[in-house]
């Protein structure tokens, strides 16, 4: 891929190649240039500044806002049954959201509740893209993965109703919860960028037991910011474990937004400075979500390492249930309003590809709203834990559970070395 | 039986569980062709191979990382620390993702973070603290600080097979400076369980780590006097053995808290508390503590010295309250 000088009006050093590539560019060989590949259809073109001073200091964005949206790209690797399947989780992970959004108001919540709209093809595409044997740990926007990976919608909404039957039997709340055994999913904690060095493990522990597995996390534009990020990112891409990092740059970090997070263009290219591979797809296109991530879980099969996705789009609700999000300038929300990700890829289905004709495009609608339906009954006649059950499991002890290599005794290879005494010198004494 | 120095007791013991069980690895900073700082794993990458002895980059929210999410898979990962004080840059790892594993969702996690702490080889205030006291009050940690080269050998594969996080202080002005007979057989050293390092019925100093041997010095002197002086070595800060605690206060009604921690906030504030919780009716004396000053580590032998716990302290507070 050739590099382009980038004639945005905004910063930018992203001109670099990327070092598989590794080829100078023509006009000046001193300077490395590192494409990163970008499958959108269009290239959002936009700023957001802090304006006003006194007692009107607010956000203001500017830049192209009117532009049409564009077109789903067609995915190389699905197909229509898939597309739908994805489509149908996408579904679901809303209208779970509604469903809890209304418990919220029922006043049925413990604390609060985080959304994932606008994100749900980032969050389902993306999960549908591992194979059984992955392992993912997802972010309190990624709530569609789980559903995807084979929770169903009851395990979230009992966590946030803290109820006894919750998957961490009222310990914990949200999304926050894991499976070793079945769905191979870590639990995340409410620190952001903890879970990539946790997955570059879980990729490291697995190729000890002979498997080169995907491990797939999350991070927003905010959380990326974090040491650990970089520390986890790097240490997979030194090690070659098959991480698989989407980054999902959805502009606003609580109310910061991301032109106060950095200051590269696209935080693909960090993936630069990783010395790993960086791709940029639109977060609102299921189809770009997978393929990039399809791509990068293939090749952690291959045991080739670890890769970053930057998905872009917009948190189109505050950072939780309590926060109104005044703080986002409105045009923004109209903007990527009409680029609805559910709405697009409805569309995509039933007007463009017609692989989902309307009649049947309601009825899965209305099975959707069914199962939410029976899983919000379920989830709310679960009782709350007993007091006391905050007792115990401190430590895993008197045998409750048995540690065995997931994928199988390690193969080692023993070396000729014996084990003798160190006479070497040392750092203090 | 051989004579092994505690460094190479605890050498030998992660030697063995890697002979003994596949799952079992160790991770970090210069272990590898270079041994670690202090040669705990020198000589280990010839004989288990790059895969199992891996050099990390500077990182310890990494490696803790990376030790945590392979554990998950049913590894025993040892992931090694090459000065303690460094642990406070994976303090958020261990303290809320590590810990709270098993409590929060069910998940054990199998490993072991180690590495060398303590004072007295003028290492200066970044390569001579005693951090334990963070882990003790993380639940979820078993923290375990050896005194004896047996007990190192003995703990630290105690730690591996445990299915647990276990943090484990190695005491650094220990590793060359002891040496004992180590059975040739394999054999763990329990964790939770404290010894009687030395017997007495006048009055008992609790303590752990280095500061046992201050303990044992000072028990000599007093010995001479006529005060006969019990060690309690309690082994493992987390859990702590109460039954050891207490039972020792119940046979000699008087108690020293020895440690080289700064005094606020060391473990020296809670054996009071469990004490008065179990043995309040024995106690023939005031609860005496012993410890290092509420300051960082200072650099200079002159400065350090006066900062760390003597044997002429313990020796002037025994007789002290042997009087009382």
């Amino acid at each position: 891929m050739a590099a382009k000088k980038n004639k945005s009006k905004f910063h930018s050093n992203g001109n670099h190649s990327r070092p598989k590539t590794n080829k100078p560019a023509a006009a000046n060989p001193q300077q490395r240039t590192y494409p990163i590949p970008d499958l959108r259809l269009e290239k959002p073109n936009f700023i957001i500044r802090q304006v006003g001073k006194g007692e009107d200091v607010h956000y203001q964005v500017s830049g192209e806002l009117n532009t049409p949206v564009p077109p789903i790209r067609d995915s190389k690797y699905l197909n229509k049954q898939q597309t739908i399947e994805i489509y149908r989780y996408m579904l679901l992970n809303r209208k779970m959201e509604i469903a809890l959004e209304n418990l919220y108001k029922q006043g049925k919540v413990v604390g609060g509740v985080y959304f994932g709209l606008g994100q749900e093809a980032c969050s389902c595409a993306s999960a549908y893209a591992l194979d059984k044997d992955d392992w993912f740990a997802p972010m309190i926007r990624n709530q569609g993965a789980l559903l995807v990976r084979g929770f169903r919608a009851r395990d979230t909404m009992m966590q946030y109703m803290a109820k006894a039957d919750s998957p961490t039997k009222g310990r914990d709340g949200t999304s926050h919860f894991g499976d070793i055994y079945q769905r191979n999913m870590v639990s995340p904690i409410s620190m952001l960028g903890d879970l990539i060095p946790v997955l570059s493990g879980v990729a490291l522990g697995a190729r000890l037991q002979g498997r080169n597995v995907a491990a797939l996390t999350w991070i927003g534009d905010g959380g990326q910011s974090t040491g650990v990020t970089y520390e986890g990112i790097n240490f997979a891409a030194v090690q070659d474990l098959g991480l698989v990092l989407v980054v999902e740059s959805n502009l606003w970090a609580y109310s910061t937004p991301s032109e106060m997070q950095y200051r590269v263009k696209d935080l693909a290219e960090r993936a630069i400075g990783y010395g790993i591979p960086g791709v940029i797809v639109d977060g609102t296109d299921a189809c770009q979500v997978y393929d990039a991530v399809r791509d990068a879980v293939e090749r952690a099969h291959r045991g080739e390492g670890a890769s970053l996705i930057e998905a872009k789009m917009m948190r189109m609700k505050g950072h939780a249930i309590h926060d109104g999000a005044d703080y986002v300038p409105k045009p923004l929300f109209e903007y990527w309003k009409r680029r609805d990700p559910i709405a697009r890829f409805e569309n995509y289905l039933v007007n463009v590809k017609k692989w989902l004709p309307a009649a049947e495009n309601k009825q899965l609608i209305a099975e959707v709203e069914k199962e939410i339906e029976v899983e919000r009954e379920a989830a709310v006649s679960s009782p709350m834990p007993k007091p006391e059950s905050a007792l115990g499991g401190v430590y895993c002890e008197h045998g409750c559970h048995t540690i065995k290599p997931k994928y199988g005794v390690p193969k080692v290879k023993t070396g000729a070395g014996k084990f003798k005494e160190t006479e070497a010198a040392v750092h203090l004494k | 039986m051989a004579q092994l120095t505690y460094l190479e007791a605890i050498r030998q013991g992660i030697w063995e569980e890697m002979e003994r069980d596949p799952t079992v690895f160790c991770l970090g900073e210069d272990i590898g062709i270079y041994g670690g700082a202090f040669k705990i794993t020198d000589g280990f990458i010839d004989r288990f191979g790059p895969e199992r002895v891996i050099d990390t980059p500077i990182a310890e929210s990494a490696i803790v990382g990376a030790a945590f999410g392979a554990s998950l898979t049913g590894m025993r990962p040892v992931a090694e620390f090459q000065f303690m004080d460094f642990i406070a840059c994976a303090m958020n790892q261990i303290s809320n993702m590590v810990a709270k594993t098993h409590y929060l969702w069910g998940a054990p996690a199998p490993l072991v973070l180690r590495g060398p702490s303590g004072g007295n080889v003028h290492g200066g205030p970044f390569h001579s603290q005693n951090p334990e006291m963070w882990f003790v009050h993380n639940p979820g940690l078993k923290v375990v600080c050896p005194a004896s080269a047996y007990d190192a050998k003995g703990l630290i594969k105690a730690s591996i097979r445990d299915n647990n996080p276990v943090v484990f202080f190695e005491h650094k002005y220990l590793y060359r400076r002891i040496k004992e007979e180590i059975p040739a057989e394999d054999y763990i050293v329990a964790l939770g369980k404290a010894r009687v390092a030395r017997e007495g019925r006048d009055l008992s100093i609790i303590t752990y780590a280095a500061m046992v041997f201050t303990a044992l010095e000072a028990a000599e002197i007093l010995a001479k006097e006529g005060i006969d002086v019990e060690v309690i070595d309690l082994r493992t800060l987390a859990p702590l053995d109460r039954d050891a605690i207490a039972n020792t206060v119940r046979k000699t009604n008087k108690v020293i808290l020895l440690h080289e921690d700064a005094k606020t906030g060391g473990i020296a504030g809670e054996l009071a508390a469990i004490i008065n919780e179990e043995a309040f009716d024995d106690l023939d004396g005031p609860i005496v503590r012993i410890a290092a000053l509420d300051t960082p580590v200072p650099f200079s032998p002159p400065q350090e010295e006066y900062f760390l716990p003597k044997v002429s302290d313990v020796v002037r507070e025994a007789r002290r309250l042997k009087a009382y």
